[in-house]
C-alpha cells in the first residue's frame, strides 16, 4: 500500500521540528452500499476512499494534517503541516519493524468476491420475509453494506502495523400500521467478517426480528411512569453500559475532569454482580481489530471486577500523559481524523441467574426488549434512553407492550442497582459517534435486572 | 491538478448513449484548533477533494464515488456507477434537473477568511477558553473549546446542461464549560457560527456557556406537574430536527410523514410559521443552488398554523407532479442526493424571552432535552424525552431542575404553541426562537 521507506521519510520530516513522537496513518477503503426501500432497490453505491494522516505529538498537544493523495509530495507536505506548530530540534526515527498481530479477524468469504446480484437478492429476501410476517407491515427499508479497509500505521518509535479489516452489516427497518397506529421495528447485526457472517445471521431472521418488533408494538399502551424494576433483554444492558459507563471511562473524558469515574479506581461503583470489559480481540466482532488506529495491539481491558472499577480506556496520547500503557483504544473514523479514546466491544459478562426466574421474581415492572439509543452526560452520569420494544411485567409475567418508555437515571446509581445478571449473553452492534467521528462498536450483556430506575412514560 | 469543474466535466464526458450523468465535485480545506489549559491541545489541517457520479439509464440509478481520483479513476468511477445502475429497480421519476440559472450569494465566500492566518485562529480558541474560566468562580474548567473553519468549493456538471460552481467559507466556535460546586458538576454549552472569524463573538459565547452551566448547579428532580413550558432555542432546535424529517415530500410519498394528507389544514396554532430558506445568509446551510444544481428558494411550509406543502427535490417533484423547491441535499460527494431541509426555522414573533417568562409563571424553562433521536418517533410524532431546565417564578428564572421527562406528540405540541419569541437562533441547519407551550406534563418524582 505504501513503501515502508517512504513511510520512514515522512516520519523524519514530521520529526524535523521535534515533538515526542510522530505517526503516519495510511488508509484505503472500498465500500458497497445497497438500499432497498418500498420494495425497490433504490440505491447502489460503491466508493473508493484513501488518504493519509500525519500526527506529531508534543506533551499534551498534537498537530495533525491529512491529505487524500498518497504521493510523496502530498505526504511530505502533510508532515510539514503537522509539525508546523513546533519549534524544537529534529527528533529521531527508529527503524521500522513490522508487528505481529495478536489476533487476526479473517473473512472466510470476502464480500468483494460475491457478485452484487447476490447482495441485491439478500435484500429482496428481507423484503419478502418482512412483508409476509403480517398484513400490518406497511413498509420495509433494508440496507446492506460491506467495506474493505486496509491500513498501514508507522510511528517514529519504530512501530509498523498493517491490517485489512473486512466489515459487513445488514440493517432492516419495518413499519407496521393498524387503525392509525404506526410502529417501527429495527434490527441490524454486523461483523468484522466476510459474507459467511450472513450464514450465522441470515437475512430472513433479521427481517423476522425487525417485523416482530414493529407488529408487537401495535398493541402498545402508554408506558407507566415512576420508579420501578426494569429487566433488560440480552444485549441491551451492554448498550446502556456502553453509553452511560463506557464513555465516562474513556481517558479523554477523564483527563478533561468531565467524568463521574475520575480518580475512583478501586472503588465499588456497580453491583458486585457486574463484571465489565472492553475487548477488541472478540473474534470477528464488529468493534474488533488486530491493531488499534495507532498501531497498538488489540487487547481485552477489565473495567469492572465484581462491581469494583478497575480500568480506563486509553489511547497513546492520554496514556503517555499519565505514564500508563495504552489499552489499545486509540481509534479514528478515517485518515481525516486524529485518533481518540474509543470503545471496541464493551460488555457486561454473564452471571448465573436464569432470565425466566428473574422475570418470574418481578412483581411489577418493565421489560425492555430493545433500546432505541440514548444520551448521556459523562460529567454527571445522567442518562436518558428511549426504548423501541418494551412490555409491562405483571405478577412475574410479560404482559402488555408499552410505548414511549424512557429510562432515566445516573450511571453509578443504576449500575449499583443491578440485582440480577443472567447467563444468556448476546451482542448488539452499532455505530458510535463522538467528537464528530463515527466508529463501529459492539456491546453485549446477558439479561439484567435493575432493581429501581425511573421510567418516564405517559400512562398510569 | 485539474480544477473541480474540469474533474466533473471529465466524468460527464464519459456518459454513454442514453445515459444521464451528473458529477458532483467538492474540495474542502479545514482547520480546527482545540484549546485546553491555556495551550493548544490539537491543531488539525486538512485538504480533501472527491467526486460523486450519479448515472441514470432507463430509470435505473447507480452511484459511485472516489476520493481525489486520477483521470483513469474518474472513468472507472463512471463505469462503477453504470454497473450499479444495471442492478437497480427502474423508477421513471429518477431524472436529473434541467439547467436553471441560480442567483449567486456573494457574501457566502469571504476572501479574507480564506487567507486568515493560523495565529488568529489559535488566538481565538485560547481567548475563548481563558474568558470562559475567568467569569465565574464556579467555572474553572472546560470540557471542550474548539475553533473550526472550512473553505469549500462545489462544482456540479450534468448531461442535462448544468455546469455550476460556488465557493463558501464557514467558521464556528464551540465551548462546553464545567460548573462545579462540592461534588456536583454541570455542563454549559454555547457556540457561534459565521462566515468569517471576526463574526464569532467569543465573549458572548463564553458568557453564555458559563451562565448555562452555573445556573444548573443544585438542580433537583421536581415533582410531576402539568405546567406551561418555555422551550429555549437550544431545546426547541432538537424538536425541529424531528419535525424536519416529516416535512419532506419523500416522507409523504413513502407514507412516513405525520403530515401526509394535511395540506391546507391547521397543523399548529396561529403562532406557528415554519420556513425553509436555502438563500438565508444567516443560516448555516445557505447556498445559491442545491446539491443537484437547482436554485435554492424560500419555502413557507406552515403559515400561521396551516400546512402549505412539502420540500421537494427533482425526483419527488417529478413523482408529485410539481417543481423542485431546491432541497436536494447530500452529505458530501460520498452520498446520493435526497430531499432534505436547508435552513429550517420557526419565524420569530415579537416577545422577548423575558415577556415569554412572564406569561409562563409557575412553569418551566427547558434549556436542554436529551434522547430526542431515540425518544421521538418521527412517523407517529410521539416523543418522550429527558429534560433539564429552570423553574419560572415571578417572571424570572428560579430553581434548577433535572431528571425530568416531557412526553407528548409533535402535533399536540404545535397546536399548544401560545407565543413565539423574537430570539431566533440557528443550530446547524435548524433554528427556533424561544417558544411558549401552553401546558405540558413534566414527569419527575
Amino acid at each position: 500500500m505504501l513503501d515502508p521507506d517512504l513511510a520512514a521519510e515522512v516520519l523524519r520530516v514530521a520529526r524535523s521540528r521535534g515533538g515526542a513522537f510522530a505517526e503516519l496513518y495510511v488508509e484505503e477503503r472500498t465500500s458497497t452500499q445497497i438500499r432497498l426501500d418500498d420494495g425497490k432497490i433504490e440505491e447502489l453505491t460503491t466508493g473508493l476512499d484513501r488518504g493519509a494522516g500525519v500526527r506529531v505529538a508534543r506533551g499534551t498537544s498534537f498537530g495533525y494534517a491529512f491529505s487524500n493523495r498518497l504521493d510523496r509530495d502530498a505526504l511530505l507536505a502533510a508532515a510539514q503541516a503537522a509539525a508546523a506548530s513546533l519549534e524544537g530540534e529534529p527528533g529521531g526515527v527508529v527503524d521500522l519493524r513490522e508487528l505481529d498481530p495478536p489476533v487476526v479477524h479473517e473473512a472466510a468469504e470476502p464480500a468483494g468476491s460475491v457478485p452484487p446480484e447476490a447482495k441485491v437478492a439478500w435484500l429482496r429476501e428481507v423484503d419478502e420475509v418482512a412483508r409476509g410476517a403480517s398484513p400490518y407491515v406497511r413498509q420495509v427499508t433494508a440496507s446492506y453494506g460491506d467495506s474493505l479497509q486496509r491500513v498501514l500505521i508507522a510511528t517514529s518509535d519504530g512501530r509498523l502495523a498493517r491490517e485489512t479489516r473486512p466489515r459487513i452489516r445488514l440493517v432492516v427497518q419495518v413499519v407496521a400500521a393498524r387503525d392509525g397506529v404506526i410502529q417501527t421495528g429495527f434490527h441490524g447485526p454486523a461483523g468484522l467478517a466476510g459474507v459467511e457472517f450472513l450464514r450465522s445471521h441470515p437475512p430472513a431472521a433479521t427481517a423476522e426480528i425487525a417485523a416482530r418488533r414493529a407488529i408487537a408494538m401495535l398493541d402498545a399502551v402508554p408506558a407507566p411512569a415512576g420508579e420501578m424494576p426494569v429487566v433488560l433483554a440480552p444485549g441491551m444492558g451492554g448498550v446502556l453500559f456502553h453509553e452511560a459507563v463506557g464513555h465516562p471511562l474513556e481517558a479523554d473524558t477523564i483527563a478533561k475532569e468531565a467524568s463521574v469515574y475520575r480518580g475512583r479506581l478501586g472503588e465499588r461503583l456497580a453491583s458486585p454482580l457486574v463484571h465489565g470489559v472492553d475487548d477488541a480481540t472478540v473474534p470477528n466482532g464488529w468493534g474488533s481489530f488486530s491493531f488499534d488506529d495507532e498501531g497498538a495491539p488489540a487487547q481485552r481491558t477489565v473495567l469492572f471486577e465484581e462491581g469494583v472499577l478497575r480500568g480506563y480506556l486509553y489511547d497513546r496520547l492520554r496514556a503517555e500523559r499519565e505514564g500508563v500503557p495504552s489499552t489499545g483504544n486509540g481509534r479514528r473514523q478515517s485518515y481525516a481524523h486524529p485518533p481518540i479514546p474509543r470503545m471496541t466491544n464493551t460488555a457486561i459478562l454473564s452471571g448465573t441467574s436464569r432470565a425466566e426466574d428473574v422475570i418470574a421474581d418481578t412483581r411489577r415492572g418493565v421489560y425492555v426488549a430493545a433500546l432505541a439509543g440514548g444520551q448521556t452526560n459523562p460529567a454527571t452520569g445522567d442518562f436518558v434512553f428511549g426504548c423501541s420494544e418494551a412490555y409491562r411485567i405483571e405478577d412475574g409475567r410479560l404482559t402488555t407492550p408499552v410505548r414511549g418508555v424512557n429510562l432515566i437515571g445516573r450511571a453509578i446509581e443504576v449500575m449499583s442497582a443491578i440485582d440480577a445478571v443472567c447467563d444468556d449473553f448476546d451482542t448488539w452492534e452499532g455505530v458510535c459517534g463522538k467528537d464528530g467521528q463515527s466508529v463501529p462498536v459492539g456491546s453485549g450483556s446477558p439479561t439484567l435486572r435493575i432493581a429501581r430506575i425511573t421510567v418516564g412514560g405517559t400512562g398510569a | 491538478m485539474p480544477d473541480l469543474a474540469e474533474l466533473a466535466r471529465a466524468a460527464v464526458a464519459a456518459a454513454g448513449p442514453g445515459e444521464a450523468v451528473e458529477a458532483y465535485a467538492e474540495r474542502t480545506v479545514r482547520t480546527e484548533v482545540e484549546a485546553r489549559g491555556g495551550a493548544v491541545e490539537g491543531l488539525t489541517f486538512a485538504e480533501s477533494r472527491g467526486l460523486g457520479v450519479r448515472l441514470i439509464v432507463e430509470g435505473r440509478l447507480g452511484y459511485a464515488w472516489a476520493a481525489d481520483p486520477s483521470p483513469e479513476e474518474v472513468r472507472a468511477t463512471v463505469a462503477r456507477a453504470r454497473e450499479n445502475a444495471s442492478l437497480a429497480t427502474p423508477d421513471e421519476h429518477h431524472v436529473l434537473p434541467e439547467a436553471r440559472p441560480a442567483e449567486p450569494i456573494p457574501e457566502l465566500y469571504r476572501p479574507e477568511q480564506a487567507s486568515m492566518p493560523t495565529e488568529r485562529k489559535v488566538a481565538l480558541a485560547l481567548e475563548l477558553e481563558r474568558r470562559t474560566v475567568s467569569l465565574d468562580a464556579r467555572v474553572r474548567k472546560v470540557e471542550d473549546v474548539r475553533y473550526g473553519d472550512a473553505v469549500s468549493e462545489v462544482a456540479i456538471v450534468s448531461t442535462t446542461g448544468i455546469d455550476a460552481a460556488y465557493e463558501r467559507t464557514d467558521v464556528w466556535c464551540v465551548v462546553v464549560a464545567l460548573a462545579e460546586r462540592d461534588d456536583e458538576t454541570q455542563t454549559g454549552f454555547s457556540f457561534r457560527v459565521g462566515r468569517a472569524l471576526p463574526e464569532l463573538d467569543h465573549e458572548a459565547v463564553a458568557a453564555e456557556a458559563v451562565e448555562r452551566g452555573a445556573r444548573m448547579l443544585g438542580a433537583r428532580k421536581p415533582p410531576t406537574m402539568r405546567v406551561p413550558i418555555v422551550l429555549d432555542p437550544f431545546a426547541g432546535a432538537s424538536f425541529l430536527g424531528v419535525l424536519a424529517g416529516a416535512l419532506t415530500a419523500e416522507a409523504v410519498q413513502k407514507q412516513r410523514s405525520l403530515f401526509a394528507g394535511l395540506v391546507g389544514q391547521a397543523v399548529g396554532s396561529p403562532h406557528v410559521t415554519l420556513v425553509d430558506d436555502g438563500r438565508l445568509l444567516a443560516g448555516p446551510a445557505a447556498s445559491p443552488f442545491d446539491d443537484e444544481g437547482v436554485p435554492t428558494a424560500r419555502t413557507e411550509l406552515i403559515t400561521r398554523g396551516t400546512l402549505n406543502g412539502f420540500l421537494h427535490d427533482t425526483t419527488t417533484a417529478h413523482r408529485g407532479g410539481t417543481v423542485s423547491t431546491g432541497n436536494a441535499r447530500r452529505a458530501g460527494y460520498r452520498s446520493v442526493p435526497s430531499v432534505g431541509i436547508s435552513n429550517l426555522y420557526l419565524e420569530p414573533g415579537e416577545p422577548s424571552l423575558g415577556e415569554l417568562l412572564a406569561l409562563a409563571d409557575g412553569g418551566v424553562l427547558i434549556q436542554d432535552v436529551s434522547g430526542v433521536h431515540s425518544g421521538a418517533n418521527p412517523i407517529s410524532g410521539e416523543f418522550s424525552v429527558g429534560a433539564t431546565g429552570l423553574r419560572i417564578s415571578g417572571g424570572a428564572l428560579g430553581e434548577p431542575l433535572r431528571e425530568m421527562t416531557i412526553a407528548s406528540t409533535i402535533p399536540e405540541m404545535l397546536r399548544a404553541v401560545t407565543a413565539v419569541g423574537s430570539d431566533l437562533r440557528f443550530f446547524t441547519a435548524v433554528g427556533t426562537p424561544s417558544v411558549l407551550i401552553g401546558e405540558m406534563t413534566v414527569a419527575g418524582r
